[in-house]
């Protein structure tokens, strides 16, 4: 029961939010609006400190299920969805203050988070992809707030990639309906291993992949998040593109069999497509001179370092590919609400743009800092610990013969451009010559403290690797 | 003592959050003082520790040996640099930043140094390597900017390459304890993957110690730092590099002579290299910059023949280990001196400090002390460190009877006469030259800045004098890299031995008289023809790094696009929207409005053609629609169509 009612709370909390529309004062709505997302991240965390149980399913055709499980792996991605979104709830509160029609967006974020916890709660994978596919719909909203032209055009191919990636997972989903005895997330369950289901699965990858802005599919991505409030950008970015590692996750580890995929083609050319967004991402991240729109190519890159843990096929890529996401999530989550303060409050959007802000809004650039050596891998930051549980995960599988060592190799290359593309925005918003006639302001302190909290669980989960390492283990199968 | 190394590592961390907390200029300097001082004393109450390994969460210590020696050198040497910064810093900006940095990075160096196995080691070179960015670009000047952007790019590819190295190394062996790998390598036996996980930490730790080709940033960077910093970064920062390379001499390719000959290679190039720019060189920083290039080199020539000679290695390894001391020590000094010339001064430009050290004895002697150390004139602890490796090349000479063994050995004793030369140049243009109408008066020393000077010079002249000392100094650390201990009593003063220093010491007054003062020297002013002429990382590694960029940039650029330009594509062909032609299209509606003209004469015109209009709008919409679903279904139907062809080509096959 608790967990129906956490999925369709943020729902039905959502859909009430327009009634408020007509009260002026602007405190007392985002007051409901908190107190909403108060009572979804307390129904989440009493998920995550509950015990494993189960709903039963509602069929409503035979062998089409809808159920809900809270296992491990659902209350690691439930943590970070509630924790995400309070954060980003908080620091919406003053940042939608120079947008409009905030009302549209708390009442779509809500819906997208119900359809995000509906998602890691799922118990089988058609309710999974019913819900994958509300995440899409509901969070495309959130890209066209603005209604400018460009971020219509932008949600439309947001849309379009994500249909067409949902149509490619479904096609796998029809092939392993047909080739397994259940489609429910049972760990360790196998399937007999032949050329029809190896094409279903790597269209699953593929399909999955696009909200993960896997190659080929990754083309919206960039397009997409940046025109978003900030917000939603570090909603999507950090978050909302998980779900995509999830369903590949609950694809390849609950119902396939990671094992039976070992050594087969898929794996050489999933790992490769990954490879190649790692290195592509960072590439054009350092290319990129806008602000938002490199973070976003940094989100295309970095997810798919946790893709490459993943497509190792193994416990040790899957507990890389772990902290990756983790850590993916706190840092970019924390970096796009860096670069929305600095819109918020001087309105820059251009790198070139940035000189001198650092002084102006110390704290903000100071995480800004620190995350972006956490995105890096520098130890003893959480991220260094993701990469090197990926590098060694990776040296550890023979099976895929050279890129063993050129994936280890690969993700080095992407972490120097990531610090090349990073650091260059710190060392500018430090030390670059200020404009002598901008005003300094406060940072609101609303928006500083989700930076702060996020900043502080990217060091402080570095800083206890072993205590980490141990909670991410018990999410292992 | 656990409790011990957390003060000695971790004390410093915690004070220089305080340090950044606190706004009173004098509260501050006390904290930092005592800080470097309270973790000097943990450092050396741990040196009398017996021997064991010490965990602390994730991390690993090792108490004793190299470790403990050198993490008491180090914290030794920030307590000096703190006991100069008062007085160096007066009336400068952003110092608690300065200050916050200045700890972070002692914790993160004694981490280094205490660190018993590599992913601690690396965990605390990264902090270092990062925090110490901030003393080099404290000053916030153009060049400080463009030398802080070298350091951190060789600083962040070393990083990379190292870890690479340990990833192969862990993948290898199974395990990163310093101790346990000797055995480790061995029951794996010497693979391919262990010789490039050896080199990819060569690179990664030799980019730190300043070894050629990954010199750049050590002459841009050590100069523009403030003088407390730039001791630091030349005495022990560098150092960091060379203990990772001793860890994989000693540990990991043990005896290995790719391994020998390849260290003894790049070092040669560092010493020679090193000792000539410093020669043409005018800063008085840059000058020591630059030597500390050369003697890295030096060192890692010793380095390379603890490998080379492997039993017989105790004339190498000692004389690799006292040298490691005597430079950290000298740098401090000359650094130190060079502060305290800059903080009267305000320039580090020869021409302008002419004479200016006249009457100033209490920088003039901790100067002489450093020069002469460095020169390795006896009586001093470099005559002995320079020795002990001249006497092991000596002997790998005739060990091995390889002719290239001998030039190494020429090029060392010219080296060593250059140092001569470019701490005579220093020397005479500032202590004894007569001043010019340019020389600024200068400012008295405070206390705390002559106790500093004095303190760090000190222990030079003592071990140059009492040779016996030596052996209590470097026999503790030989084990981390199986050293042996002397098989004879050295006879320091020995002809044979002095014979090398008198070579290396009339080269150098030879090059001082005959090049520096005819060629260096104009009409009283020293010149460097060759400045900002010869640049290995702008006329190379930039030129290579942005051709590089733009390739892959292009590439990246295809795929990045690939999927976006296939649709484009087929937008503007096969899913072309259709264009508009109304008479074509519309023949029905109109013709369907004329006739109900017709009927309706009598009414106005706009009510009869309301079939037009309502057609209109939707076939309006209806295009715009199917412009939008042809996209999607396209989509669709591109991923639908590659699952065809493959499952035809699998079922056929």
């Amino acid at each position: 029961m608790l967990l129906i009612i956490s999925v369709l709370f943020p729902v039905i909390g959502g859909l009430i939010l327009p009634l408020f529309n007509k009260i002026q004062n602007r405190k007392i709505k985002l007051s409901f609006v908190v107190l909403i997302q108060a009572i979804s991240t307390f129904l989440g965390l009493m998920i995550i400190f509950g015990g494993n149980v189960s709903t039963g399913t509602f069929t409503f055709a035979p062998e089409l299920s809808i159920g809900f499980t809270a296992d491990s792996l659902a209350k690691f991605f439930i943590a970070l969805t509630v924790i995400g979104w309070a954060l980003v709830t908080l620091y919406a509160c003053v940042y939608m203050k120079h947008e409009e029609n905030e009302m549209r967006f708390f009442l779509f974020m809500f819906l997208s988070e119900g359809a995000m916890i509906g998602a890691s709660l799922s118990q089988n994978l058609i309710s999974m992809y019913v819900f994958y596919e509300m995440v899409t719909l509901f969070s495309m909203p959130l890209v066209l707030h603005s209604l400018s032209k460009e971020s219509i055009n932008a949600a439309k191919k947001y849309l379009y990639y994500s249909i067409a990636g949902a149509f490619l997972a479904l096609f796998g989903i029809f092939v392993l309906a047909t080739n397994t005895d259940t489609l429910s997330f049972v760990s360790g369950n196998g399937v007999n291993v032949n050329p029809l289901v190896l094409t279903g699965v790597f269209t699953m990858l593929l399909g999955f992949g696009a909200k993960a802005g896997l190659f080929p599919m990754h083309g919206w991505l960039p397009t997409a998040h940046p025109v978003a409030p900030a917000p939603a950008s570090a909603l999507l970015s950090g978050l909302i593109a998980k779900a995509g590692v999830l369903a590949i996750i609950r694809t390849v580890f609950y119902v396939v069999g990671a094992d039976t995929l070992v050594g087969t083609w898929v794996q050489n050319v999933a790992l490769i497509f990954a490879l190649l967004t790692v290195l592509m991402g960072s590439m054009m991240a350092y290319l990129e001179k806008g602000f938002k729109k490199r973070l976003a190519f940094s989100t295309v890159s970095q997810i798919s370092y946790a893709l490459v843990g993943l497509f190792l096929f193994s416990v040790d890529g899957f507990k890389g590919a772990l902290w990756q996401i983790l850590f993916h999530a706190v840092v970019k989550v924390g970096l796009f609400l860096c670069a929305g303060a600095v819109i918020f409050l001087y309105g820059k959007t251009e790198i070139k743009d940035l000189d001198g802000l650092g002084k102006k809004m110390p704290v903000t650039f100071t995480c800004f800092t620190i995350l972006s050596l956490s995105l890096i891998g520098i130890p003893p930051m959480g991220g260094f610990y993701s990469k090197w549980y990926l590098a060694t995960a990776s040296l550890e599988a023979t099976e895929i013969g050279a890129l063993s060592w050129i994936a280890p190799i690969i993700l080095l290359i992407s972490a120097i451009l990531t610090a090349a593309y990073l650091l260059g925005i710190s060392i500018r918003a430090f030390f670059g010559k200020e404009e002598k006639e901008v005003d300094k302001k406060k940072e609101p302190l609303l928006m500083v403290i989700p930076i702060i909290v996020l900043t502080v669980i990217s060091v402080v989960g570095g800083f206890f690797p072993v205590i980490t390492n141990h909670f991410l283990v018990s999410v292992l199968l | 003592m656990t409790y011990l190394t957390l003060g000695c590592v971790f004390l410093p961390f915690i004070m220089a959050i305080a340090s950044a907390l606190i706004k009173n200029e004098k509260l501050r300097n006390f904290i930092v003082i005592l800080a470097t001082f309270t973790s000097l004393g943990c450092a050396i109450a741990l040196s009398q520790m017996p021997d064991r390994i010490v965990s602390i969460s994730s991390l690993y210590f090792h108490i004793g040996g190299f470790n403990t020696t050198y993490a008491v050198i180090a914290a030794f040497m920030w307590f000096a640099a703190a006991l100069l910064s008062p007085q160096y810093f007066k009336g400068h900006h952003k110092l608690s930043r300065y200050y916050f940095f200045f700890l972070l990075t002692m914790g993160a160096t004694l981490g280094v140094f205490l660190s018993a196995d590599l992913l601690t080691t690396f965990i605390f070179f990264e902090i270092m390597s990062f925090a110490s960015y901030m003393w080099v670009v404290q000053e916030e000047t153009k060049e400080a900017m463009e030398a802080g952007k070298t350091y951190l790019a060789i600083a962040v590819l070393g990083g990379m390459v190292a870890l690479m190295g340990l990833f192969l190394l862990y993948n290898i062996t199974g395990t990163l304890m310093i101790s346990d790998l000797y055995s480790a390598v061995s029951v794996a036996g010497k693979s391919k993957m262990l010789y490039i996980s050896a080199f990819c930490l060569l690179f990664g730790f030799g980019a730190k110690a300043g070894m050629f080709p990954l010199h750049i940033w050590l002459p841009k960077a050590h100069p523009v730092a403030p003088a407390p910093a730039s001791a630091l970064l030349s005495g022990v920062l560098t150092k960091t590099g060379v203990f990772g390379i001793l860890v994989v001499t000693g540990q990991v390719l043990p005896g290995d002579k790719i391994w020998g000959y390849t260290v003894l290679t790049l070092a040669t190039v560092t010493m020679v290299l090193g000792a000539v720019i410093a020669v043409f060189s005018n800063n008085i920083k840059r000058t020591l910059a630059c030597s500390s290039l050369s003697q890295i080199g030096f060192i890692l020539v010793g380095v390379s023949m603890i490998t080379l000679l492997s039993e017989e290695n105790s004339l190498a390894a000692n004389g690799t280990f006292l040298y490691m001391i005597n430079h950290s020590i000298v740098k401090l000094v000359l650094f130190l001196a060079a502060g305290a010339i800059d903080l009267g001064a305000h320039t580090l430009d020869l021409n302008k400090l002419k004479g200016y050290g006249r009457n100033k004895p209490i920088i003039m002697i901790p100067f002489l002390i450093g020069a002469c150390s460095l020169a390795g004139i006896p009586g001093f602890c470099g005559y002995l460190s320079k020795t002990l490796v001249h006497e092991a090349i000596v002997e790998y000479a005739q060990h091995s009877h390889l002719f290239i063994i001998n030039v190494v050995e020429w090029l060392f004793l010219f080296s060593g006469g250059l140092t001569a030369a470019y701490m005579l140049k220093l020397f005479v243009a500032i202590f004894i030259e007569k001043p010019t109408e340019e020389t600024p008066k200068g400012k008295k020393l405070s206390p705390l800045s002559a106790i500093a000077l004095i303190i760090s010079a000190i222990a030079l002249p003592v071990i140059g004098v009492c040779t016996s000392l030596v052996e209590k100094i470097t026999y503790p650390m030989l084990s981390l890299v199986n050293g042996q201990h002397f098989h004879h009593e050295i006879h320091y003063f020995s002809f044979t031995n002095l014979k090398g220093v008198l070579i290396s010491l009339s080269i150098g007054i030879l090059v001082y008289v005959l090049f520096i003062r005819k060629v260096l020297v104009k009409n009283g002013t020293y010149v460097n023809p060759v400045e900002n002429k010869v640049s290995l990382e702008e006329q190379v590694y930039i030129p290579i790094i942005k051709g590089l960029t733009i390739v892959v940039g292009v590439i990246c650029r295809i795929f990045a696009d690939s999927t976006d330009f296939l649709v484009f594509i087929s937008r503007k062909t096969v899913f072309k929207n259709e264009k508009e032609h109304p008479e074509h299209r519309r023949k029905f509606s109109y013709a369907l409005g004329d006739i109900l003209d017709h009927f309706k004469h009598d009414k106005e015109h706009t009510n009869s053609n309301l079939f037009v209009r309502v057609s209109e709008t939707v076939s309006r919409t209806t295009q715009s629609i199917s412009a939008n679903f042809s996209f999607a279904l396209f989509m669709t139907c591109l991923g639908v169509c590659v699952i065809l062809v493959f499952l035809i080509v699998s079922f056929i096959s």
